[in-house]
């Protein structure tokens, strides 16, 4: 056997391609990649950017995740929101933030929010669009606070105020009608909500609780579960069946842990003195 | 659907279905565009700046996918950064138009990209270079590009004439990519202008409600004889129905 | 010289101790032993001219000739090794077409002069290759207007309004200073570098020699092409004319 089946080259692997193009020819199809539906917006306000995201995760017409983050860390005060493809955002984000890490190590500044920007872009253009990420991109540095839209092929956009995934339109909505410029922090996170809550409520893909994150120059805010519209509440009643409720003809009762008897085969015991 | 759907991943692609535009006059150039940008029906970027810095007295205006302009346009900013600073002086517009051009050509099966490439240098004065498609390399005094420009071509043709000052020129290209803007749905917005000169780059905006206006429509559509009018000033009167 | 024989000229890739590479120091030796080429940079244009020593008289005239054309704009004369001088005009036109390539214009003699002195350097560095035995001269007309550089064994190029190079530089520049280049026509800067060819070859007069020139100017039209037969002719008879007024 040669040893080079245990290499693994960094980054993406797409060795698998050709012969699944193969088995889709032969009528074997792949299977559906987790999460289409989001909903991620983000929104500039006086002192910095509050980013939004819902926290449905789905497969086709499946909930896989109920309850997942879709707000991603890349450096302290920079963060970032992931829809389309659950694996591709979460493996680019977090590649993304390593390299930031080491950019910050290597010039000794505080890594920019452009330069996060830039590298996703580049990255997500190489794939050419196979690596199906569209994120929002937030956070504040030396000159001040910034806020991208960046598309699965590449392109980029800046906005004071953005929206992505499939609940986008309704929560655009909100923004077109309630954003305006220098608006206070807490004016700023209730309208987060409500373009989040927009997608939650009016977008099938999109669902559960809101996430939001504020970051400001000096500080950034986690905040997980800020709401949770969709809460199980208590059942009315019990579903449970009482005991006794099915009939039985006999009874038979096994003793399920197991009986072992030791024989010592000849030799003195050890002497523990 | 029992198979990969490629074809959907393409149509995902944002796309600048654009109208762009550049103009030579005397001692610069006018570049102009809309501010839409699409992915499908839906306009992912209504205030979109089209008009790309490439060098101090190099700009460029994008259409096509907006992934792939964008790239090129880093690419070639990057290139031009290395030669100002190996050649000690600022490139000319025609340099930074052969570059758009190779990269364009070179690349041609991957990219969806119509760039025009306009400035001024100390060698020719302003100039306009005009890349469509496939990659060829124009110089033109005007050039028009983008899904809108098709509407304008008999506008540019009976319009433009040769020694025009700045002020005439600006309005050339406002009005141009007004008329273009109205009747493309895929271009909209606002329209964003550089004016480049030896002087610098003076930026020029034109707010949406704030577009020429040109004849649109409403004093043809009289009321049959014998009809009253709607109520309000608009003149607009419904379809007469067959009795 | 007092480190011959320690061993460190043996390669250019080690340094003596007081900081010399020896083998640069040789390379502009085997320039030194060359004819003499000289370039002008007049109001207008550019001259080159070559004092080419015929080393046998079985030549056919005109043979192994140093002056060569880099683009249709650009003139190289070298004096040294020939074949070293053939081996770098081959890069310089490969540098010009890439340039033309990439840029599709003519490249500036500057740009040219730059990618060729990195070239040159970088035969100063490895203990396996020899340093270039030319001092080389570069003359254009391009976009900023005539130009003339000398890129020397060590890499290092300079820009010059007269340039002379190979045994008989001394007296070469000497007659060069005298000139006001600035206000040469092209053509009367290709009369005065003739002269200063056979002047210089006079001094030494060791062998037979051949005149080679070329020129670029306005007369040209911006194209490097070589000294017309009936200028070359009026030149050669004014240079052996001065020379008897001289004497």
């Amino acid at each position: 056997m040669t040893v080079s089946s245990v290499f693994s080259p960094p980054g993406f692997n797409f060795s698998n391609e050709v012969r699944n193009n193969f088995m889709t020819e032969k009528g074997l199809p792949l299977p559906k990649a987790t999460s289409t539906g989001t909903t991620i917006v983000g929104c500039l306000f006086k002192d910095g950017i509050v980013l939004g995201a819902d926290t449905r995760a789905t497969e086709g017409p499946i909930i896989a995740d109920k309850n997942c983050e879709k707000i991603h860390y890349i450096t302290e005060s920079i963060r970032c929101c992931g829809a389309g493809t659950a694996a591709d955002t979460e493996f680019t984000t977090a590649l993304i933030s390593s390299n930031m890490e080491l950019h910050g190590l290597s010039t000794g500044r505080k890594p920019r929010v452009v330069t996060a920007m830039t590298m996703l872009k580049q990255m997500l253009f190489r794939y050419q669009g196979h690596v199906g990420a569209a994120l929002v991109l937030g956070g504040v540095d030396s000159t001040g606070p910034h806020l991208f839209t960046i598309h699965p092929h590449g392109s980029t956009d800046k906005l004071p105020y953005v929206t992505m995934g499939s609940g986008s339109l309704a929560a655009m909505a909100v923004f077109e009608s309630g954003w305006q410029p220098n608006m206070e922090r807490e004016d700023a996170l209730k309208l987060v909500k409500a373009a989040i809550s927009a997608g939650i409520f009016n977008d099938l893909g999109s669902g559960s609780n809101i996430d939001a994150c504020i970051i400001t120059e000096h500080h950034t805010e986690m905040l997980r579960n800020v709401e949770m519209p969709n809460e199980r509440v208590q059942k009315e009643r019990r579903y449970g069946f009482r005991r006794g409720t099915t009939a039985w003809k006999t009874e038979n009762v096994r003793n399920l842990i197991v009986k072992e008897e030791m024989t010592f085969v000849g030799g003195d015991a050890m002497d523990t003195t | 659907m029992d198979h990969v759907d490629w074809q959907r991943l393409k149509t995902g692609e944002v796309n600048l279905g654009t109208s762009i535009m550049a103009v030579q006059f005397n001692d610069g150039v006018v570049i102009g565009a809309d501010s839409r940008t699409t992915t499908g029906s839906y306009i992912a970027n209504r205030v979109t700046d089209k008009l790309t810095h490439i060098h101090d007295r190099v700009y460029c205006c994008r259409s096509g996918s907006a992934a792939d302009t964008q790239a090129v346009a880093d690419v070639v900013h990057y290139t031009l950064q290395m030669y100002s600073q190996t050649a000690g002086q600022p490139p000319s517009v025609h340099t930074a138009a052969s570059v758009f051009q190779k990269l364009c050509y070179e690349n041609k099966d991957a990219l969806s990209a119509g760039i025009i490439v306009a400035g001024w240098d100390k060698e020719v004065g302003p100039s306009v270079y005009n890349i469509p498609l496939g990659g060829g390399l124009f110089r033109q005094p005007w050039a028009i590009g983008g899904s809108g420009s098709t509407y304008v071509y008999g506008y540019c043709d009976a319009t433009y004439k040769e020694g025009w000052g700045r002020d005439e020129t600006v309005n050339f290209v406002k009005n141009t990519l007004a008329l273009a803007m109205s009747r493309d749905g895929s271009s909209g917005g606002v329209i964003r202008m550089c004016v480049i000169t030896e002087d610098g780059v003076e930026r020029l905006f034109v707010p949406g409600n704030e577009l020429p206006k040109f004849w649109e429509g409403h004093e043809v559509l009289r009321a049959p004889v014998g009809m009253k009018k709607v109520a309000g000033e608009t003149g607009i009167v419904p379809m007469a129905v067959e009795a | 010289m007092t480190s011959i024989g320690t061993g460190y000229d043996l390669s250019a890739s080690t340094y003596s101790p007081d900081g010399r590479i020896f083998q640069v120091e040789y390379a502009n030796k085997a320039v030194e032993n060359s004819g003499t080429a000289i370039g002008l940079r007049a109001k207008d244009g550019i001259v080159l001219a070559v004092e080419k020593l015929v080393h046998s008289k079985l030549l056919v005239p005109g043979a192994n000739r140093r002056i060569q054309t880099v683009d249709r704009h650009i003139g190289l004369a070298t004096a040294g090794l020939l074949a070293d001088g053939r081996h770098l005009s081959n890069r310089a036109r490969d540098e010009a077409s890439s340039y033309r390539e990439n840029y599709h214009s003519p490249p500036p003699l500057k740009t040219i002069a730059d990618r060729l002195g990195l070239y040159v350097q970088a035969y100063t560095l490895y203990s396996s290759v020899r340093p270039f035995g030319i001092s080389t001269i570069l003359g254009a007309v391009d976009k900023d207007g005539p130009s003339l550089y000398v890129v020397e064994p060590s890499g290092v190029f300079f820009g010059y309004n007269g340039a002379a190079v190979g045994k008989g530089r001394q007296l070469a520049k000497t007659e060069l200073e005298k000139l006001k280049l600035s206000e040469l026509s092209t053509r009367e800067a290709a009369i005065e570098a003739a002269r200063i060819i056979y002047l210089v070859h006079e001094d030494v007069k060791e062998k037979e020699f051949e005149l080679e020139m070329s020129w670029i100017g306005e007369e040209t039209n911006g194209v490097h092409l070589p000294v017309p037969k009936e200028l070359m002719e009026e030149a050669e008879a004014k240079a052996k004319a001065a020379l008897e007024n001289f004497d």
